[in-house]
């Protein structure tokens, strides 16, 4: 038996298996490398983005008026944040790629048959996650990771120099990268120590905290690169918890760069950050061992998807029966689809991550209480922000397919009107991405606020969430989860994500035509009213649109033509 | 009753059934056999609607089915060969969402997918999810639901896959027990000695064309062979099985 031969087989199998096939249309073929290579792409163009900030930072730095510290502080910074957005980029992978971590049931019912080994099927498993980190950690930083320490390089270092800088970058990248992705897979181990469904269920929520950890941190980490904070006694205690300066620390350890002033400093991080990875990849190793084999088993006799429970989800109708068979289908996948739900968290975190940047900058000199107990224009602007991730987020996901192969169900039935099924969807999208992100501002307004200004405000949260489903609905003949996904056809989603900042501008001024029009009945009357005729109108249109495509529904994503229109407006 | 006339499917260029015409009567059941590959399913996909044909029309009661497909869907009942489904629904919930895909009536549904359950043994896993279930227990959901709105037309491809041997007999006998109360009940299924006592009139299909359209009887006569599987040999099995199972046997030992 060719044990090598055979991992060899599995490696690339699992390999490529990282993307999911499901994804892709029939048309596709299956194609898994063209979705890699897009995703490798995307990567890169953000190093690209990334590495454009070290040109500014290469000239700041070898401005004559600074003294040593402040380049060294301006220095330390930029490399915590080099450090930070790699560990993050690592953070969102390992999430993403929480369930490829262990074989899925088919892989056990097709592999365990055969005479391969466990331990090559683990190790072949741990290869391919380890290749894929490697490469992602490669992509994002293939152009920044060359750029950022040439532009850091001290004025006057030579090749030999800035050369140990660049790899002194680089194995702090594998090396934050491995200790990041060897904790998220650590805790993943310890908890399919459970037992399976009990597993099954926490993993998801394992998830989403995770999710929300790595951007909390990121944003709100202190800032306490220099000299002074970083020895102050006083922040010891954060820095133990914050690991991105460990290995900043290490960094400086490697590089040899700022020896002379860091090292007393450093030393003890970067330490720190040896020791941390020795432990990550010891607990991380040892319990991954210890479950994967005991979970083979499991994992066979096991559904992968979360059992309902005993009566199921209870849900209201909502019109006539075709409506409240697809809106309920809807809704039901969303909550217990594990891979919908991550790509869900994923931009809830961010909506969260951008709303606490905002909080933080606006309310810089109050507590949180100081901002929430008073009417204010950061609380309204942090609700429209987190309404347009919920319903950005939620939108996305409807596009991504369930059990492709078996929409033939929606094939074979009467379709409804298309009208009806265009209802049923936004109900369903209304459920899902409004209601929760409205309630959750009705509770926290009305309970610190006088209710005229919280009341205000949310009728006019109310009209939005609408116009924004309406917007994103238009043209939209499929039903949620049923219908193929060609990816790189979404320009919606891209133009909201690079045109964040004019975003949240945009909503600071609106915000506050809404605060000075709060305090005048005629003007918050007529903003409403404006509100409430393009929502009507955004209604009309779409429903018009939704007419005039015809009752057929669409279940296959149809390729670009090679001519192909910016419509950055547009959804798939 | 169902009529196909000279219907065909090509995929590429490469007929995948090639001219086919039969008819399937109501008060009979239809069996329809053939070799893998030779284009059962197609038929039965372009039938429900699933795909288009490339040429040909399908008639039902007399009226070209792509002249109210619509309401030519409302009529028909489809168990598809491979079971899938929503498996992140449970039994209960998918058979409801079908119901109220077909607009049925709430109560008298729920009253029947109960009804259904117990007599199919899935009522104890009703709420089970759906990717808990066996295969027998997902062909029952599907059966199920392909029955759950008193269809006209029933096709079945390849039914009794996966089921328990009651449950086959109870399938057997249901079929039979559809198509007197009616119905035009048109099954594709490999196991012969099933096709034999269940159906009065099979169509046999090799390479995507018709080689048998008639009654069993008849075929029997026709052929002076006793038993379908001697027919369905001779008429689409072109291997020697004999000498075929020596060869793989001789293959592996070597």
């Amino acid at each position: 038996m060719n044990t090598f031969q055979q991992f060899r087989v599995l490696y690339r199998q699992f390999l490529f298996r990282l993307m999911d096939v499901e994804l892709l249309s029939a048309s596709a073929g299956g194609d898994a490398s063209a979705l890699l290579g897009q995703f490798g792409a995307l990567l890169i163009f953000g190093s690209l983005l990334l590495s454009l900030g070290a040109f500014g930072i290469s000239y700041l730095t070898t401005e004559p008026g600074l003294s040593r510290e402040a380049v060294a502080a301006v220095v330390w910074s930029e490399e915590n944040f080099m450090v930070s957005v790699t560990m993050l980029v690592v953070g969102v992978f390992a999430l993403l790629s929480w369930d490829a971590t262990f074989l899925d049931r088919r892989d056990v019912l097709v592999l365990a048959p055969l005479p391969i080994r466990g331990p090559t099927l683990c190790a072949a498993k741990i290869a391919a996650a380890a290749s894929a980190l490697g490469l992602t950690v490669a992509a994002w930083n293939s152009l920044a990771g060359f750029a950022w320490p040439i532009a850091l390089a001290p004025h006057g270092a030579g090749v030999v120099c800035t050369m140990r800088l660049v790899a002194a970058f680089w194995i702090t990248f594998l090396v934050a990268g491995t200790f990041l992705y060897c904790a998220v897979l650590g805790v993943q181990a310890v908890a399919a120590q459970l037992p399976r469904r009990w597993y099954l269920r926490v993993s998801s929520v394992l998830q989403i905290a995770a999710l929300v950890l790595f951007f909390g941190v990121f944003f709100f980490q202190p800032s306490l690169a220099n000299a002074k904070a970083l020895g102050a006694p006083e922040n010891q205690r954060a820095l133990a918890w914050l690991p991105s300066y460990w290995f900043m620390g290490l960094l400086s350890e490697v590089s040899g760069t700022y020896a002379a002033e860091g090292h007393v400093v450093m030393a003890p991080l970067a330490l720190r950050a040896v020791v941390s990875l020795g432990v990550a990849i010891f607990v991380a190793g040892g319990a991954f061992l210890l479950s994967y084999l005991r979970t083979l088993r499991k994992i066979a006799e096991e559904p992968d998807i979360v059992p309902g429970s005993r009566g199921g989800i209870w849900l209201p109708r909502f019109g006539n029966s075709p409506q409240t068979a697809l809106a309920q289908f809807v809704i039901r996948t969303l909550l217990r689809s594990r891979r919908h739900r991550a790509v869900l968290a994923f931009y809830l975190g961010g909506g969260c991550a951008i709303v606490a940047v905002y909080l933080e900058g606006g309310g810089i000199h109050e507590t949180w209480m100081d901002i929430v107990g008073r009417v204010n224009g950061l609380i309204l602007v942090a609700s429209v922000l987190m309404l347009c991730a919920a319903w950005l987020g939620t939108r996305t996901v409807f596009s991504l397919p369930l059990d492709l192969l078996a929409n033939w169900l929606f094939r074979i039935t009467p379709a409804p009107r298309s009208v009806d099924c265009l209802s049923a969807v936004r109900r369903a999208l209304l459920a899902l991405a409004v209601l929760p992100v409205w309630v959750a501002t009705a509770a926290l307004l009305l309970w610190f606020w006088p209710w005229t200004p919280a009341a205000q405000h949310l009728l006019l949260l109310g009209m939005l969430g609408s116009l924004l489903v309406d917007i994103s609905l238009r043209g939209f003949r499929k039903i949620p989860f049923t219908c193929s996904y060609l990816p790189g056809k979404s320009k919606a989603h891209m133009l909201f994500w690079f045109g964040i900042i004019p975003l949240v501008i945009a909503i600071h001024k609106l915000v506050g035509l809404e605060l000075r029009a709060m305090a005048n009945p005629l003007s918050y009357w007529a903003m409403a009213a404006a509100l409430a005729a393009a929502a009507f109108a955004a209604r009309k249109l779409t429903n018009a649109s939704a007419n005039r495509s015809g009752p057929e529904i669409q279940v296959e994503e149809s390729a670009s033509a090679e001519l192909v229109g910016l419509g950055l407006g547009r959804y798939p | 009753m169902l009529e196909l006339r000279s219907v065909s499917k090509r995929f590429l260029g490469i007929p995948a059934v090639d001219n086919v015409s039969f008819s399937a009567r109501a008060g009979e059941v239809t069996g329809y056999l053939g070799p893998n590959g030779s284009g059962k399913t197609t038929t039965m996909k372009m039938i429900t609607g699933l795909i288009e044909t490339t040429a040909g029309e399908i008639f039902f009661d007399g009226q070209p089915i792509r002249a109210d497909l619509l309401g030519f869907k409302q009529r028909v009942g489809y168990v598809p060969e491979e079971p899938y489904l929503y498996s992140h629904l449970s039994g209960l919930e998918y058979l409801v969402m079908v119901g109220q895909l077909r607009d049925l009536p709430p109560k008298p549904t729920v009253e029947r997918i109960d009804g259904l359950l117990r007599l199919l043994s899935l009522h104890s896993d009703r709420h089970a999810p759906i990717s808990a279930y066996s295969k027998g227990m997902r062909q029952k959901v599907l059966l199920s639901a392909a029955l759950l709105h008193n269809p006209d037309l029933i096709l079945l491809d390849e039914p009794f896959s996966g089921l328990d041997v009651s449950t086959s007999l109870v399938l057997r006998s249901l079929i039979q027990e559809l198509a007197a109360r009616g119905k035009v009940v048109l099954f594709s299924s490999h196991e012969l000695e099933t096709v034999e006592r269940v159906c009065s009139h099979v169509v046999i299909l090799h390479h995507g064309k018709v080689v048998a359209d008639d009654s069993i009887e008849r075929l029997r006569t026709l052929m002076a062979l006793p038993t379908l599987e001697e027919i369905f040999s001779q008429l689409a099995v072109e291997q020697d099985t004999a000498a075929v199972s020596r060869q793989i046997a001789d293959l592996i030992r070597a």
